[in-house]
């Protein structure tokens, strides 16, 4: 037990003395992150309202296909991205291997789905009332829509904070596409999976504190979206 | 008076179960018309076709005279539709006013519309407009839903047992904040209410409705049984409290439902001994309105626990001397009864 003890001191130590090291791996996570979840959710947002509000032929097989796609595992999107994106892959010239960019495609494919799910969940379970009330106002179909999806506006931000919080804690598609490089790739899961390989525990420790801190705060946020939404 | 509304063959189904049948009707301009009826009877499809909301299966609608082919935003925002239990929008008080001023794109005096409209429902601006939906009880909550369309000054308002699940105080203020859109507006209004009061006393009209048809533009009484063939051609439907109403049994054999209108039922202080009614039947008068424009009250009589309303004429009425919890005899034929 004592080395984990010592960990911890450790850990705190690193945090507040702002290791160079440790930080970059805080702020490529960050930076990934934040570009991956803008993407994913401008994309799986309308996606995710399309499919729920409105009936068309094979909407059924499009729900279980996506519905499928919530249990994709990471190393899998990881596997299929790195095929794309490979040299030898279709966008292999693109050169988004071991790149940033290569780790944001795949966190979008990884949340992609989630977001299109819950939201078009979220639309589904909106009781036919709200239509109606904004049919009644003289809401043309055009606001119709976009007043519908403002009113499941907490339901959707909590489809947008699960999906960060599977974008955040994955590491099977940063450790393949993005290569864990120092300096340039390390993200703070990456980072945690390589110093408990070495035995730095306290590196390790560091940075998961920082991670369940950041995911602390957006279940902070999911939970009082929800209180919101259901009051 | 120019009829706002013309409806001819109008047919309504959903999964093939026809759910309205109107062959005919018109709605005066600046009329109010009361429904009333029992639940599935129609009503709430009546009214979500008044306002443009569903489309009929067949039939044709004349609003304003013009042939209603396409329902597009323009025709829709002519008329609006209160739920009985209205959703706000997940907005403030003001948001939730305003919306429909938003969506026609009208700026100008917004605050001073919306304002006026909560002042029209009894809320005070100042305090109710930067108040959030969750913060208001159910009544604020429903006169907010009637401000949002009282202030679109519709051509009509079409309401949906607005006061059927409200305190007492706010009923009252949106009754009245209905009546004074009529008196300042012009404005139509259609009303859906259980209300018995409020539909006579305060409607031009009002139609009966039962199994998706307009039985009369009156009242009528609904006897639904379970009725007992007897061996005479005739059929019986025994009450709470040992009296029995005896009909004349329907052609088919099919005993559903029995209606019978008001006018049929004569009322009298004694029993008026060898007539050709089979039915003569003791009550205590409950209620008594008088019909908007007539001159001729409906009084509901209490008969061993089953309610039945006669027509009476004013003169009638005071004759018989009638005041509720009084006693009196309901007299009528049995062959009086329309099957449905």
């Amino acid at each position: 037990m004592g080395y984990l003890v010592e960990g911890f001191k450790t850990a705190f130590v690193i945090l507040f003395t702002g290791q160079e090291e440790t930080f970059s791996a805080i702020f490529t996570t960050l930076k990934v992150s934040t570009f991956s979840i803008t993407i994913t959710l401008a994309v799986g947002i309308p996606l995710g309202f399309l499919l729920g509000y409105y009936s068309f032929p094979g909407k059924r097989v499009c729900r279980t296909v996506v519905d499928t796609l919530l249990a994709l595992p990471t190393v899998v999107v990881g596997l299929l991205v790195y095929a794309f994106i490979s040299r030898v892959g279709p966008l292999g010239s693109f050169g988004l291997l071991f790149s940033l960019k290569g780790v944001a495609i795949g966190q979008f494919v990884l949340g992609l789905p989630i977001v299109v799910s819950l939201t078009a969940s979220a639309t589904e379970q909106m009781e036919n009332s709200v239509r109606l009330t904004l049919m009644t106002l003289g809401a043309s179909p055009g606001q119709l829509a976009a007043s519908s999806l403002w009113e499941g506006r907490y339901a959707v931000l909590a489809a947008a904070m699960t999906a960060y919080s599977r974008i955040i804690s994955e590491v099977g598609v940063s450790m393949m596409i993005g290569g864990n490089i120092k300096w340039r790739t390390r993200t703070i899961t990456t980072a945690i999976a390589l110093e408990t390989g070495k035995g730095q525990f306290a590196e390790g420790i560091a940075l998961g504190i920082v991670l369940l801190g950041i995911a602390f705060t957006v279940n902070a946020v999911v939970s009082l979206a929800r209180r919101r939404a259901s009051s | 008076m120019t009829a706002i509304y013309e409806l001819r063959n109008i047919i309504q189904r959903y999964s093939n179960r026809t759910v309205l049948d109107i062959p005919d009707l018109e709605i005066e301009k600046g009329a109010i018309v009361g429904i009333t009826g029992p639940n599935g009877s129609g009503k709430s499809t009546l009214l979500r076709i008044l306002a443009f909301l569903e489309r009929p299966a067949a039939g044709d609608i004349f609003f304003n005279g013009e042939h209603v082919r396409d329902i597009d935003d323009r025709l829709r925002r002519k008329a609006t539709l209160l739920l009985q239990e209205s959703r706000l929008l997940k907005r403030t008080v003001f948001d939730n006013v305003a919306y429909g001023l938003n969506a026609r794109g009208i700026r100008k005096d917004l605050t001073a519309k919306v304002h006026e409209a909560l002042r029209m429902v009894g809320l005070d601006p100042g305090e109710f407009a930067v108040r959030s939906w969750f913060q208001l009880s159910g009544g604020e909550s429903q006169r907010v839903a009637l401000a949002s369309r009282l202030v679109l000054e519709p051509e009509v308002l079409i309401l949906d047992e607005p006061t059927a699940s409200i305190d007492a105080l706010s009923g009252m203020i949106i009754t009245r904040a209905i009546l004074k859109a009529r008196e300042m507006l012009g404005t139509t209004i259609v009303i859906v209410s259980h209300d018995v009061d409020w539909a006579y006393g305060a409607s031009d009209e009002v139609l009966s409705m039962f199994s998706g048809r307009i039985r009369s533009k009156a009242i009528e009484n609904i006897l639904h049984g379970p009725w007992q063939k007897n061996h005479d051609g005739t059929v019986c439907m025994h009450l709470d409290d040992g009296q029995a109403i005896t009909a004349i049994a329907p052609p088919d054999g099919d005993l559903f439902t029995a209606l019978l209108d008001p006018e049929d039922i004569i009322l009298s202080m004694d029993n008026p001994g060898s007539t050709s009614a089979r039915n003569t039947v003791k009550g205590t008068v409950v209620r008594m309105n008088l019909e908007n424009g007539e001159r001729s009250v409906l009084v509901t009589v209490s008969v061993g626990g089953f309610n039945m309303t006669s027509r009476v004429t004013t003169g009638s009425l005071s004759r018989l001397g009638l005041v509720p919890g009084k006693q009196v005899l309901m007299v009528f034929k049995a062959t009086a009864f329309r099957w449905v």
